[in-house]
């Protein structure tokens, strides 16, 4: 069997690990723990389809991953800026 | 020859996140300042992610992924070092910590921040100084 093949499948599930491990740290009590969770979900889940989409020659898996890391970006620091409050 | 240099980038990539996704769960919940810990284990998962895409030759996301990793964990750091940190360690700032009054180098608290006030006895006795800018030279 291709070893680059075996390899694209073992970051996947290693990535599958990371977005439990995200899920789950994302619901500790704090706020920020939250949006780290969530921002780790989102990049997982665009480096995941990444490599799913050279797998299996999916269309427009590129432009998905690029919007979901540039998206995912502006919302974490967007709800960042929120949470953090005005300067004193 | 190119597909085991990729093999072992999407490796180490690989091994790279189970660790990190490790760390992020296995730290203590009791530990005080956590959150910067998990940050920064985050910050490994960011470079794992990284190598994976060089290796499957998205260099352009790579590029954009190293610019914008960095932001979002200070973005995260600095939200919760602003809001819940502060109101969570409250108590921290008001530590009363005993000092000998006539400790020659340490002095407490208050007795520096009368000193400092503006309606401090010693910056009024400092009025009696006036700076100059005569210049006298030599020859005179």
């Amino acid at each position: 069997m291709d070893i680059l093949f075996v390899s694209k499948y073992i970051v996947v599930i290693a990535l599958m690990i990371m977005m439990l491990a995200a899920l789950r740290a994302s619901a500790y009590k704090s706020t920020s723990m939250g949006l780290l969770g969530s921002s780790v979900v989102v990049n997982a889940f665009a480096v995941a389809l990444l490599i799913v989409g050279d797998l299996y020659n999916l269309g427009f898996f590129r432009d998905i991953s690029l919007a979901l890391i540039f998206f995912g970006f502006v919302g974490t620091v967007a709800f960042a800026v929120v949470l953090g409050g005005d300067d004193e | 020859m190119i597909e085991y240099v990729q093999s072992a980038l999407l490796i180490i990539a690989a091994i790279l996140i189970i660790i990190s996704a490790i760390g992020l769960i296995s730290l203590g919940k009791n530990t005080r300042n956590i959150v910067y810990a998990r940050i920064h284990i985050v910050g490994i998962f960011d470079i794992a992610c990284i190598l994976a895409m060089i290796a499957i030759g998205q260099y352009l996301l790579a590029a954009i992924y190293f610019i914008l990793a960095p932001f979002i964990a200070h973005a995260v750091a600095n939200a919760y070092w602003k809001k819940e940190d502060r109101e969570n360690n409250l108590d921290l700032q008001n530590v009363e910590v005993e000092v000998d009054e006539n400790h020659p180098f340490i002095h407490p608290k208050e007795k520096m921040q009368v000193l400092e006030s503006e309606n401090s006895e010693k910056l009024k006795a400092d009025e009696r100084f006036s700076v100059t800018t005569l210049e006298i030279d030599e020859d005179e």
